[in-house]
């Protein structure tokens, strides 16, 4: 497979999570917010810097947001490079310098996709269309990554794929855990909560498609310790990062032929970052969150670039 | 009697910003022909590139070098052995007058045989009739050389007064220019008569005082249906003999510039390039 | 059985007597080979057609399979409208078509080989030197070059049409990158979806087969000492109008789709840069015009090509499909030596007939030219898509005027022909809801290569959906039909 067209399945791969990660936690918090128990989580400002901190740099502005822009900056905005339709935009462009290597299914589905996005009249958007058209989105993400497992041969067309839509997942997980804690310091205390047992945790769970599981593997209501926990370290959750580390080097073999892979290749990475988080503990992560993630999210980097270095370099 | 030369070219390319990918051709390497023979060739570089051989379009041997790291100078150096037959020209043309040459020149078969070095191109395109005119009462090679020596009087050696992309028509009116300007203007007026033509890039020994700078020369090579291709050198009203060390030749510059690349870099770049010649009669 | 009677969908049908109809003969009668599908598709009615053709459009769409118009400020996504109504072509009609073609493709390449060698066909007085020595599209680099087993328009669309005396002439042929053969395909699919019961009553030749004939033609002409040739398609890029055919002919062949990044010449071998290090690429079938394959060699500004492709491809070491150069015998000039060029070199008479021309080059037919613009189509030597083109009924007395004043400019840039009246056939009209006649031609594809030959079984009949317009490229608003080649009863 050419180097170039490898570089853009990856990145296709990654596109398409990122925009569904994006459409989710707009969703989630919006709506939760509408009957959050407290003051602060209730606010509209609150929601707004919490969506923008999530989809862009990890930043807080002190200006009042005006609600109806940055929604649509987040959704609908072309111009903006972290909206979900340049994610749209640049998945299909991705998929499109492929074609003729992804199956005619997938295409298909990938180009319906865009063709909605692009064709989702804002008007409609700004006038109430949030949940309809956030919904719509990882919907049609569903229906991609159907198409992916169902209708590629799973080859190092498919592993590639794999290794972006992993690496991003674990990525936006992260993320959104980075956002949602924030937002838990926040508003902590405002009605005699404490961070242990903030609201905010079980809107965590929910952005990351996991309140359901969760309830199920640990039967008791989310805390800090048992979300991190469950969303960081539990390998039989879809969507922890441990799930999507596990992943990643299962896929990255069929890359590799070697078993036991050389010092300087990624699949060496891999493994070694993975072992790195197999044998954390929650107790380890708690003591220090921000460095925690900090940490993650440049082990989840160094990866990505030494993909692009051994395999996608052209 | 031969004569022994030692040819150095020495290039530098000097890049404003770093350059990552790079393709560069050198067509720089003297031809091998019946008065030429090369004995040895060696090309080296600043960034220790392994050297690829290949051709051009018109199958002239090329260096090219790809580097594979970042850069932003390199400098590269050429040393030619080869010898140089000395010959009569006259001996090799007919100076006979005879009206069928004309008759030949005009052949469709002739024409056809001869046909890429009687196009025009863009930079051998007479814009208006010249004060040159050809004599059909004397041989082909007669109006040949009394052109050569026309444009050596009617023109003057100068550099920087003109570049690579000059069309006659600025030169035409300066009346200044080097030698790659003569031999287009030479190229475009025999042409222009029906004289297959073509540009020859190569050396010029100048022991003798000639012009040509320490660059690479341009002189003109005419097929004459009597006696093959003869090289004229306008810029120094000579005929191309045992001075003049051929490399390759084309339709006009553009063919044959020693120096083709092909770099990813933003900014200016600059080429500065040497030649240095020097002859030994051998026993 | 007449036009009219049974079927509501051809109301508003009017033949033209002046035109060959396709479907009804001079008494409005359907013609024989079109009787089981009239009365098949008056079973439907207008709303069907109408619910049809947007269910065919919205899958074209969804598909991707578009091509980018470019407008002002944006560039827009379009597709090739496709038409209900299949155009069939029965088995005798075909047989001469299929030798028709072929014939002209081998001409073609006896004359390209000549260019490139000896020019006999020059020297003897045949074809003109001027034609040649004028055309920017002869390249002296290959002068004297023998290209793998000796091909140079390994790929051919010949393009046709009916005229009004019921015969058919060449219109054109197109031997650089002639593009159009995947839309043969997804029409055929398209209507397959559409209308899958139609199929049942003809038997049709299939047009699957182009691709792994395609690669076999790729494969007759590897260069010397590869066992087994790696072969790829190289593309200008995601955003070349064509790029969807040329994604289609490289998964349909299971080759690597690649562009000029990806490519590299090292040792005047080619390489391409994959996942797991260089490999070595022995056959390209290009869709990059001459200029742009080798910035060494051509546009020093390329960036869509390959620099030292001209020197892997000159020392044998890849074969590049179609050869370079061959733009030389792509020119409407050309065109009107074809029978001249057909006897030449084959010692045969044309099978298919060449439109008359007239070389404004020569002052006597230039003069003719000038007097009767008005009962001729004008057209460019040089421009390809339908650009520059006049056609004489329908200028006003200015634009004659102006059409004159541009030929006596510059009369070697120009030709002209009678005007010829392309056949009609029935094409669904969205505005009216009805079968309406429209302008078809029809484009065949021919394959060479090394001992082998191949004609697709059909073609891309492509019509013009504006009333009256003669001019069927996609790039002026055309669409296409499904064509069906009848296999022999």
């Amino acid at each position: 497979m050419l180097a170039r067209v490898a570089n853009n399945l990856f990145w296709m791969g990654r596109y398409i999570e990122r925009a569904e990660h994006v459409a989710r936690y707009m969703n989630v918090n919006y709506f939760a917010s509408l009957d959050a128990p407290n003051e602060l989580s209730q606010s509209r400002q609150f929601v707004l810097q919490s969506l923008l901190f999530m989809a862009d740099d990890f930043s807080r502005n002190d200006h009042e947001l005006n609600e109806e822009q940055v929604l649509y900056d987040i959704a609908l905005n072309p111009d903006n490079a972290f909206s979900i339709i340049n994610y749209v935009k640049l998945a299909r462009e991705n998929a499109n310098s492929a074609r003729d290597l992804i199956s005619t299914e997938l295409y298909e589905a990938i180009n319906k996709f865009y063709h909605f996005v692009l064709n989702y009249p804002v008007e409609q958007f700004q006038k109430g269309g949030l949940y309809d058209f956030t919904v719509q989105v990882t919907e049609n993400v569903s229906v991609l990554r159907g198409k992916i497992r169902g209708t590629l041969l799973h080859d190092e067309v498919y592993a590639i794929i794999m290794l972006g839509v992993n690496l991003e997942r674990a990525t936006q997980v992260i993320r959104i855990i980075n956002s949602k804690f924030k937002d838990a310091v926040l508003a902590q205390g405002s009605y005699g909560d404490t961070l242990k047992n903030s609201y905010e945790w079980t809107t965590l769970l929910k952005c990351a498609e996991s309140y359901d599981m969760m309830r199920r593997f640990y039967r008791e209501t989310p805390t800090s310790f048992t979300t991190l926990e469950f969303l960081i370290l539990n390998p039989d959750c879809p969507r922890s990062v441990m799930n999507s580390l596990n992943q990643v080097s299962l896929h990255i073999r069929k890359l590799t032929h070697e078993k036991y892979p050389q010092k300087h290749t990624s699949g060496f990475l891999i493994g070694k970052v993975r072992a790195k988080y197999q044998y954390k503990i929650i107790e380890e992560i708690e003591i220090d969150l921000e460095s925690f993630i900090q940490n993650i999210l440049d082990d989840l980097n160094s990866i990505a670039l030494k993909l692009e270095k051994e395999y996608f370099h052209y | 009697m031969n004569l022994e030369y030692n040819i150095r070219y020495a290039a530098k390319n000097t890049y404003e910003n770093e350059a990552s990918k790079a393709l560069w051709q050198f067509l720089i390497i003297p031809e091998n022909n019946e008065t030429q023979q090369l004995i040895s060739d060696e090309f080296t570089n600043s960034l220790k590139i392994q050297v690829e051989e290949s051709i051009n379009g018109y199958n002239f041997r090329t260096y090219k070098i790809r580097p594979k790291e970042r850069f932003d100078e390199v400098e590269f150096q050429a040393d030619f052995k080869l010898i140089k037959r000395v010959e009569n020209i006259f001996e090799r043309v007919s100076l006979e007058y005879s009206k069928d040459e004309y008759k030949i020149l005009r052949s469709l078969e002739f024409r056809v045989t001869n046909d890429v070095f009687l196009r025009s191109t863009a930079l051998t395109k007479l814009p208006h009739q010249v004060e040159f005119q050809f004599d059909e009462n004397i041989s082909l090679f007669e109006n040949l050389q009394n052109l050569n020596s026309w444009i050596k009087n009617e023109f003057t050696f100068k550099t920087n007064v003109t570049d690579i992309d000059t069309d006659l028509n600025h030169i035409l009116e300066i009346k200044q220019g080097v030698c790659q300007d003569f031999t287009h203007l030479f190229i475009a007026i025999a042409k222009e008569f029906g004289i297959p033509a073509r540009y020859v890039s190569g050396y010029l020994h100048q022991g003798n005082g000639y012009f040509g700078d320490s660059q690479m020369h341009a002189w003109v090579e005419c097929c004459l249906p009597s006696s093959g291709w003869i090289g004229f050198d306008p810029t120094n009203n000579l005929l191309a003999a045992e001075n003049h060390i051929k490399v390759a030749h084309g339709k006009d510059y553009t063919d044959c510039p020693p120096l083709k690349g092909v770099v990813f870099s933003s900014g200016k770049n600059e080429t500065e390039y040497t030649v240095q010649v020097s002859a030994q009669q051998q026993q | 059985m007449k036009k009219t009677n049974d079927n509501p969908t051809f109301e508003s049908y009017n033949r033209d007597p002046k035109l060959f109809d396709e479907i009804f003969d001079e008494n409005d009668n359907v013609r024989d080979i079109y009787k089981t599908l009239f009365n098949l598709y008056s079973e439907h009615s207008a709303k069907d057609f109408g619910r049809l053709n947007n269910k065919a459009k919205s899958s074209f769409f969804n598909q991707g399979i578009t091509f980018q118009v470019y407008g002002d400020h944006e560039i827009k996504e379009k597709i090739f409208p496709f038409d209900l109504f299949p155009r069939i072509i029965d088995a005798q009609e075909w047989e001469l078509i299929e030798k028709g073609v072929l014939q002209r493709s081998k001409a073609l390449n006896a004359f390209l080989w000549d260019l490139y060698h000896d020019k006999n066909i020059i020297k003897e007085g045949i074809v003109p030197l001027e034609l040649i020595s004028s055309s920017a599209n002869y390249l002296d680099q290959i002068n004297g070059f023998d290209p793998p087993g000796g091909i140079y328009n390994h790929i051919s669309g010949t393009d046709l049409i009916k005229h009004s005396d019921g015969k058919y002439y060449v219109l054109e042929d197109n031997i650089r990158c002639p593009s159009g053969v995947s839309y043969v395909i997804c029409n055929r699919t398209a209507l397959k979806r559409a209308l899958f019961g139609v199929f049942n009553h003809y038997q049709a030749h299939t047009v699957t087969d182009y691709a792994e004939n395609l690669l076999q033609i790729l494969e007759t002409v590897k260069p010397k000492g590869v066992d087994v040739p790696n072969c790829v398609v190289i593309t200008p890029g995601i955003y070349n109008s064509a790029y969807y055919e040329h994604s289609y002919l490289a998964k349909a062949m299971g080759v690597e789709l690649v562009e000029g990044r990806d490519l590299f010449v090292e040792n005047d071998f080619v390489y391409m840069k994959t996942i797991s290090g260089p490999q070595k690429v022995d056959v390209i079938y290009r869709r990059i015009d001459d200029q742009f394959l080798d910035p060494l060699e051509f546009k020093p500004d390329s960036a869509l090509g390959v620099p030292g492709l001209m020197a892997a491809y000159k020392k044998g070491n890849v074969c590049l499909v179609n050869a370079p150069g061959t733009g030389v015998a792509d020119d409407k000039a050309i065109y009107t030596y074809m029978p001249e060029i057909i006897k030449y070199y084959l010692d045969e008479d044309p099978i298919l007939n060449n439109v008359p021309t007239y070389h404004c080059s020569r002052p006597d037919e230039l003069e003719y030219v000038l007097e009767n613009v008005h009962n001729l189509v004008v057209k460019p030597v040089d421009e390809a898509g339908g650009y520059g083109i006049s056609i004489g009924n329908k200028l006003s007395k200015d634009e004659i005027e102006e059409v004159r004043k541009t030929l006596k400019e510059n009369p070697r840039k120009y030709i002209a022909q009678p005007i010829m009246s392309l056949s009609v056939h029935p094409t669904y009209i969205e505005e009216t809801e009805c079968f309406e006649p429209r302008h078809v031609d029809l484009r065949t594809f021919t394959l060479l290569g090394a001992d082998k030959e191949f004609v697709l079984k059909g073609g891309l009949t492509r019509v013009a959906l504006q009333k009256g317009n003669l001019i069927v490229n996609s790039s002026q608003g055309g669409g296409s039909k499904d064509t069906w080649v009848l296999k022999n009863n």
